[in-house]
């Protein structure tokens, strides 16, 4: 087992500055060192915390940053010289640096110090390299350098390792989504899941069950992502907050096509209150599928639901499909259906659209309950163009029994009257809704009490000094503005 | 070998269907499925052997008439059995196989049997998984129309359909629907009319004579009055319901729960 040199890395990083504040003219070499620099203080401390949140918020902020040439200047100067990795690595990079279009700088000859590095700084070598691949959209290698990362993960066990190893998932199964091959990776992530179970590793548990989520739904096998949803071990609570976004987004989506409608609704309405705002595509996906399974409960959702920044163009669609189903009439809606079915199909939810026939009726049905005291079989008809007045019928019978509309039928008159409307106050429901918002309030304060983490060793800290005190503020202050400026892409 | 000796079983299965011999054709398949685990291509070894392909279409074409033979026998599990092992086949071997030209009837069964057995969530999860084009295919189209009908009310459309069916085997399936609607159609006329005269009910619940329209008001507790109307439910009744009383208990379990909340300790 490799064993790391305290002495000589900060030495060889003590030109990059303290982790909390960089200098704005960093270059990214020196962010990257101070990353680095930042692993090695978690693992010696065996502070896996530390390295959820700040390492991460580093590494986004430099993500927009990489090029090829600078990437292969750090695993210069981060991995020594004889380690295979690195070769691997750098001639990946150099065929992504020719393939792509970044402009061949001159590389600094600088030699790596150590001689020795700990896994984390290797392995985070290998994320490094698969974000830039990834992002420069070459998922061929991308997929290489993964599946080798792979092999490099499964001879370690070590806790500190594994938010970098479930990043590392992460990319693993994007590359392979991207390049269309999904399936072939199905067992190997159920294996992969299986150890993150057996060594309780939580985070790693967690990207693994939404990567396997993603996989099946990819093609659409609804039924095998249930089943292994409901039978694979969760952890109580989710620990990272974009992961528990997704989760709630795929279950949403199971239970939507599993037509039970209420809890999807929940779920997709929690994933959509959760996700950080810089999420674009992830909000657009949620918010579509949340408006189609709003419509299929009965109720039409609100204009300003459409009209978002940045959303209003990916959702016109289904701003229009709203309109026609808001106002009962079949032929608009199946109008709307027929001019963007292509748009439907490509999000894959034109099940669902079938489904919201039945709806555009009902919803026609209760306009006219409401307007007319009295209203003949006939005309109700003619009004949602169906065909026959015997059909009218039976739709408005069955329309009675579930409780869409108040009203009677008389066979004989060939009518339908409304009922007489009752107080509502009169009734039990205030009660019942009051008591569902009461519910609701005390499960969030039991879930934001659970959330509160103390630290372990708080009771045995001596008084701070000053300095540690500047320090813990410092970092608060960094906390802060990076939870503001969050980036959403990240854990 | 095994496979010839299955491929002549094959054969004699074919035609005890072919001529209705149930029981024959029952005795033929089991011991075809003892033939069909010897051969090592099929699922789930997926050995590449070299007569592979046609072990698999042996295997599938199995399955195909297993599930035909379920079906004349109306032995809902057994084709359930079947269509699932056919699944495995259908998704699995896409790459291997040319399709089959039965698939679209097979898949359409499967989502009718679905239907009758008024399991829909599991019908739409089928759904999902068959491709927009086969969608466009009769034999899906009209299960799915079926539902479409079976949810909005229009009863009498979904027997008007079931009347005429493609094959022997659908009209087995639809026929259960039958039942199925006649039991929706009447609780939704109960909710729906206050009264409603015999002859009519008769053409609404889709009965063929008088008499069984009594016979079923009677099942199900509707009184039938003097000048031949179905009462539904009467104003009296409906009037002591109205006198809610205050729903106390529920009352009394929502406070405790918020208390009980409220000193949780998490």
């Amino acid at each position: 087992m490799e064993i790391d040199k305290p002495e000589e890395a900060p030495k060889a990083n003590g030109a990059a500055e303290p982790a909390a504040a960089a200098p704005p003219a960093a270059t990214v070499e020196d962010k990257l060192k101070s990353v680095v620099a930042l692993v090695e203080k978690s693992v010696k401390a065996k502070d896996t915390r530390l390295l959820i949140g700040r390492l991460l918020r580093q590494t986004a902020s430099v993500r927009k940053q990489l090029t090829a040439s600078s990437v292969k200047c750090f695993l210069q100067q981060t991995l020594p010289a004889e380690l295979e990795s690195r070769a691997f690595l750098s001639s990946h990079i150099e065929q992504a640096a020719s393939a792509g279009m970044d402009a061949e700088e001159a590389t600094t000859s600088a030699q790596c110090e150590v001689s020795a590095v700990i896994p984390e700084v290797e392995l985070f070598a290998y994320l490094i390299v698969l974000i830039f691949l990834c992002d420069s959209k070459q998922y061929q290698l991308a997929r290489g350098v993964a599946d080798h990362a792979l092999s490099r993960l499964a001879k370690f066990n070590r806790r500190t390792l594994d938010v970098i190893a479930a990043r590392i998932y992460f990319y693993y199964g994007l590359s392979y989504e991207q390049g269309g091959d999904l399936a072939s990776i199905r067992s190997s992530l159920l294996a992969l899941h299986r150890t993150a179970v057996l060594r309780h590793d939580a985070i790693g548990q967690e990207t693994l069950m939404n990567l396997l989520l993603r996989n099946y739904l990819h093609y659409n096998l609804y039924d095998q992502a249930e089943k292994f949803r409901s039978k694979a071990q969760k952890a109580d609570q989710f620990r990272s907050g974009q992961q528990y976004c997704r989760y709630l987004y795929y279950l949403g989506r199971i239970r939507t096509i599993q037509l039970e409608y209420t809890e999807a609704k929940d779920c997709l309405q929690q994933a959509l209150r959760r996700a950080p705002s810089i999420a674009h595509g992830f909000r657009i996906s949620v918010s579509k599928w949340l408006i189609l399974v709003r419509l299929l409960l009965g109720e039409i959702p609100d204009r300003q639901e459409f009209a978002q920044p940045g959303m209003s163009a990916a959702l016109m669609a289904y701003f229009e499909l709203t309109q026609s189903v808001k106002a009962g009439n079949t032929l608009t809606f199946k109008q709307v259906t027929d001019r963007f079915s292509s748009v439907f199909l490509a999000d894959r939810t034109h099940n669902l659209i079938t489904r919201l026939h039945q709806n555009v009726i009902r919803i026609g049905l209760r306009r006219i309950n409401l307007a007319y005291s009295r209203v003949s079989l006939a005309e109700i008809a003619a009004k949602l163009h169906l065909a026959s007045a015997e059909d009218a019928e039976y739709i408005v019978a069955k329309a009675i029994r579930d409780g869409g509309i108040d009203a009677v039928i008389d066979h004989e008159g060939g009518f339908m009257a409304s009922r007489e409307r009752v107080d509502v106050y009169s009734t039990a429901e205030p009660q019942a809704a009051f008591h569902a918002r009461v519910a609701f309030c005390l499960d969030l304060h039991n879930e934001a009490i659970k959330a509160m983490r103390f630290e372990p060793d708080a009771h045995r800290r001596k008084a701070e000094s000053s300095e540690a005190r500047q320090e813990r503020l410092a970092a608060e202050q960094e906390l802060a503005k990076a939870l503001e400026e969050d980036d959403g892409d990240d854990f | 070998m095994a496979l010839q000796e299955s491929t002549k079983l094959f054969q004699r299965l074919k035609d005890a269907l072919g001529k209705g011999d149930l029981s024959t054709a029952d005795s033929v398949l089991s011991q075809l499925k003892l033939q069909l685990i010897q051969l090592p291509a099929l699922p789930p070894s997926f050995e590449q052997t070299p007569t592979a392909q046609q072990e698999l279409l042996l295997g599938r074409e199995v399955l195909e008439q297993a599930v035909l033979l379920s079906l004349k026998k109306q032995d809902e599990a057994a084709m359930e059995r079947s269509f699932a092992q056919l699944r495995t086949y259908y998704n699995d071997t896409r790459a291997l196989l040319p399709a089959s030209p039965s698939e679209v009837t097979m898949q359409g069964l499967n989502l009718l049997r679905l239907l009758v057995q008024n399991r829909i969530a599991e019908f739409h999860t089928e759904l999902e998984l068959i491709p927009p084009q086969a969608q466009q295919e009769p034999a899906i189209l009209q299960p799915v129309q079926l539902e479409q009908w079976l949810m909005e009310g229009a009863y009498n459309k979904v027997l008007a359909a079931s009347n005429q069916s493609a094959s022997e085997v659908h009209g087995m399936l639809l026929a259960q629907l039958a039942t199925t609607v006649r039991d929706e159609a009447a609780s939704c006329s109960e909710k729906a009319y206050e009264r409603l005269r015999v002859a009519d009910a008769k053409k609404l619940l889709l009965f063929d004579n008088e008499a069984a329209v009594r016979a079923y008001a009677k099942e199900h507790g509707w009184t039938v009055t003097v000048d031949d109307y179905i009462v539904f439910r009467s104003a009296a009744t409906e009037g002591t319901a109205a006198a809610k009383a205050i729903p106390s208990l529920e009352l009394i379990n929502n406070a405790l729960v918020y208390a009980k909340e409220l000193e949780r300790i998490v």
